[in-house]
C-alpha cells in the first residue's frame, strides 16, 4: 500500500452571494472545489502540486492534513484517515504555509521553538541533536536570538521550515515556499530540502507557481485543475507536449528586408527586430535559416527556447483553466 | 498536567513578547486602570446618591462590583485567547495552524494570548471587594473564603464560555457577532449589581442563559448574610458550579460546529 493514498475525493463549498437588488434570499452557489481525485504517493517521494490559483491545491492540502473533511472518498496517509484522528495525524506531518507564520511573531526564534518542543512533547535530547541538526542545515545558529519580526523573508522561511520539521514529520507539505524570496534564498532553500528528503526519507509534497522549484527538486509532477487530476507524471513529459514552439529574432544591415516565409510562420516586426516564431515539426528549421539568409545581411540572430513559464501557460489554456 | 506546563510556557513567552514594548504596555496598562476606575465612580456616585437598593447597602454593592471585576478581569487577564481574538483566528485561518498541532484546539487558543494590562482592574476588583468587607462588616470564616474562591472560579469558567459562544457564531457565519457582546460585556455591566434589582426577563437572563447570578450573586449574598432567595448554605456552594456547566455545554457545541469548519484562504 502507498504511503498517501486518495480515493475519489470529492469537496464541495456553497458560496453565498450578496443578496441581488429586490430578491429576499441570497442566492447560494454550490462550488466543486475537488471532483473525483485520485492519486498515490510512495514514501520518500517529492511531489509537485500545480494548478492555477483556485484549481483546488490547498483544498487537497487541507484533506491530506485533516483539517478539511471531504465529502465524499478516502485518503490515508501511512494507514491513518487524517481527519478521524486529526491528532495523531498531525504528529506526523508538517506544513509550511509561504504566506502564513507559524512561529512566534515578537519572540526570539529559539523561544518559539522551545514552545513548539513543548507543543508537539518533543524528549529534550531529541530536541536538541534536532535543533542542532536543522539550525546547521540551513545556516541560522546566528538567527535564534532575534525575534521573528526582525528577520528578512528568506531567514524567517528557514526558521518556519525549521519549526516544522523539529518533531521529524514523515510528511512535509509547502505550500508556495518559494514565494517572494531572492535568488540566494530560494537556491538555498532547495538544497535544504533535498538534503532532508535524501537524509531522512521525508516524503515533500510542494505546491508552487515558481516552475524552477518544481525543475529542481520534483521528478513527479502533478497538474490539478478545476478539481481534477490534468496530469501525472515527469515534468519533461509534460512539457514535452507543449514545447513545440521556438521563437528566432532577426537583425537585419538592410532596413526593409522581408524574408519570404509560408502563412503558418509569423513575423512580428518591432523597429529593426523581426521576431518569428515557428514550429520546428511543421517548419524544418533548416529551411527557415536558408531563407532568412536569402533575404538579406543578417546582422545579428538569436534563438530561444520556450520559456518554462509559457509553456505552463500554453499547458494550462490548452486544458482550458 | 502537561497542558498546565504548556499553558504556562505559553504565558510567560507571551509576557515577555507584550515587553517587547515597554512604554505601550505601560501606558496601556494605565489606561486600563483610568476605566475601571470609572466603572467603580459610577457605582459610589450610585450609592452616594440612593445609599440602598433594595435591601443591599453601599458595601454590599461595593462587594458585588468587587465580585464581578475580579472574575471578569481574571478571565479576560489569563483567558484573553478566548475573550479576546477567537473571532479573529477563525475568520483569518490562523485556526488552521492550531490544527496542525497535536493539541486540543481550545487549549491552543488559550494559549495564544494573555493580557497581564488588566492586572490594575483586577486590582481595582480587590480594592472594591475590600471596602465592600470593611463597610458591610462581614465575618470572614474559612466557609466564607472558600465560597467566595469558588464563585469566582466559577463566574470565571462561564465568562470563557460565553465568549466562546462568539466563536460558534463565527465558525457557521466567518464573522463576528456583535449579539454575543449583550451577554459577555452586557452581562459584565449588569451583573456587578445583584439580580433582584431587575425586572424578570433580564432575571432570567442572567439566571438561566447566562447564569451570572447563580455563580456571583447567589454565593455573594450568603458571605453578606442576606441570602438571595433565602436559600440554605449548600445551595450557595452548589448553584455556582452551573458557570462549569454552562462552559461544558457550550465545549461540546463548539466542537459540534468545529465539524462545520471550513478554512479560509489558501
Amino acid at each position: 500500500m502507498s504511503y498517501i493514498q486518495a480515493e475519489h475525493l470529492r469537496k464541495t463549498f456553497t458560496v453565498r452571494k450578496k443578496r441581488e437588488k429586490g430578491s429576499l434570499l441570497r442566492e447560494k452557489q454550490t462550488v466543486e472545489a475537488i471532483k473525483d481525485l485520485c492519486f498515490t504517493v510512495e514514501r520518500g517521494e517529492m511531489v509537485g502540486y500545480i494548478g492555477p490559483n483556485g484549481a483546488g491545491k490547498s483544498t487537497t492540502v487541507k484533506m491530506l492534513s485533516g483539517i478539511l473533511t471531504p465529502d465524499a472518498g478516502q485518503v490515508t496517509v501511512g494507514g491513518r484517515i487524517p481527519w478521524k484522528d486529526r491528532r495523531e495525524h498531525v504528529r506526523h506531518i508538517g506544513v509550511v504555509f509561504g504566506q502564513r507564520s507559524q512561529l512566534w511573531w515578537d519572540v526570539p526564534v529559539q523561544d518559539s521553538l522551545d514552545l513548539l518542543k513543548d507543543i508537539y512533547r518533543i524528549p529534550e535530547e531529541d530536541y536538541r541533536n534536532r535543533v542542532k541538526e536543522l539550525t546547521e542545515a540551513l545556516e541560522m545558529e546566528a538567527l535564534l536570538r532575534t525575534p521573528l519580526r526582525q528577520l528578512s523573508l528568506g531567514q524567517r522561511m528557514r526558521a518556519e521550515l525549521c519549526g516544522s520539521l523539529l518533531h521529524r514529520p514523515e510528511l512535509l507539505f509547502l505550500d508556495e515556499p518559494t514565494i517572494g524570496l531572492d535568488a540566494v534564498s530560494k537556491l538555498a532553500l532547495r538544497d535544504f530540502l533535498q538534503w532532508e528528503n535524501r537524509r531522512h526519507g521525508t516524503t515533500i509534497m510542494l505546491t508552487t507557481h515558481d516552475m524552477e522549484d518544481i525543475v529542481a527538486l520534483c521528478p513527479r509532477v502533478m497538474v490539478l485543475g478545476h478539481g481534477s487530476k490534468l496530469f501525472d507524471g515527469t515534468l519533461s513529459s509534460l512539457l514535452g507536449r507543449y514545447d513545440t514552439v521556438r521563437t528566432v529574432s532577426v537583425r537585419y544591415e538592410e532596413a526593409d528586408a522581408k524574408p519570404d516565409l509560408p502563412e503558418t510562420v509569423p513575423v512580428n516586426r518591432e523597429g529593426e527586430n523581426l521576431t518569428i516564431t515557428y514550429s520546428p515539426d511543421s517548419y524544418p528549421t533548416a529551411e527557415l535559416i536558408a531563407k532568412l539568409q536569402q533575404a538579406g545581411t543578417i546582422r545579428e540572430m538569436t534563438m530561444q527556447p520556450q520559456n518554462i513559464d509559457h509553456l505552463v501557460a500554453a499547458m494550462y489554456r490548452e486544458m482550458d483553466l | 498536567m502537561d497542558t498546565i506546563k504548556l499553558y504556562l510556557h505559553s504565558m510567560r513567552m507571551l509576557i515577555k513578547s507584550q515587553l517587547q514594548y515597554p512604554a505601550s504596555f505601560f501606558m496601556q496598562t494605565l489606561a486600563q486602570l483610568v476605566m475601571e476606575g470609572g466603572e467603580m465612580l459610577a457605582v459610589i456616585l450610585l450609592v452616594d446618591r440612593f445609599e440602598r437598593l433594595n435591601q443591599w447597602g453601599p458595601g454590599d454593592l461595593y462587594f458585588f462590583f468587587g465580585m464581578m471585576s475580579v472574575t471578569f478581569y481574571l478571565t479576560e487577564c489569563f483567558g484573553r485567547g478566548i475573550t479576546g481574538n477567537f473571532p479573529y483566528l477563525i475568520r483569518t485561518g490562523q485556526l488552521d495552524s492550531y490544527l496542525l498541532r497535536p493539541r486540543g484546539l481550545l487549549t491552543q487558543v488559550l494559549c495564544s494570548a494573555v493580557d497581564p494590562r488588566r492586572i490594575t482592574c483586577i486590582a481595582v476588583g480587590v480594592a472594591a471587594l475590600i471596602l465592600g468587607s470593611s463597610l458591610s462588616a462581614i465575618q470572614w470564616t474559612a466557609v466564607k473564603v472558600l465560597l467566595l474562591i469558588e464563585a469566582i472560579a466559577c463566574g470565571c469558567a462561564l465568562v470563557l464560555g460565553l465568549f466562546v459562544i462568539e466563536a460558534i457564531f463565527c465558525i457557521y457565519s466567518v464573522k463576528s457577532v456583535e449579539l454575543v457582546n449583550a451577554i459577555t460585556y452586557g452581562g459584565r455591566s449588569a451583573c456587578q449589581y445583584p439580580i433582584d434589582t431587575y425586572p424578570r426577563p433580564l432575571r432570567v437572563l442572567f439566571t438561566v442563559l447566562a447564569p451570572f447570578a447563580l455563580t456571583l450573586h447567589v454565593p455573594g449574598s450568603m458571605i453578606l448574610d442576606k441570602p438571595l432567595f433565602g436559600w440554605p448554605l449548600w445551595a450557595a456552594f452548589v448553584s455556582p458550579l452551573s458557570g462549569f456547566v454552562a462552559f461544558g455545554v457550550i465545549f461540546l457545541v463548539f466542537r459540534r460546529a468545529m465539524r462545520h469548519y471550513r478554512s479560509t484562504g489558501s
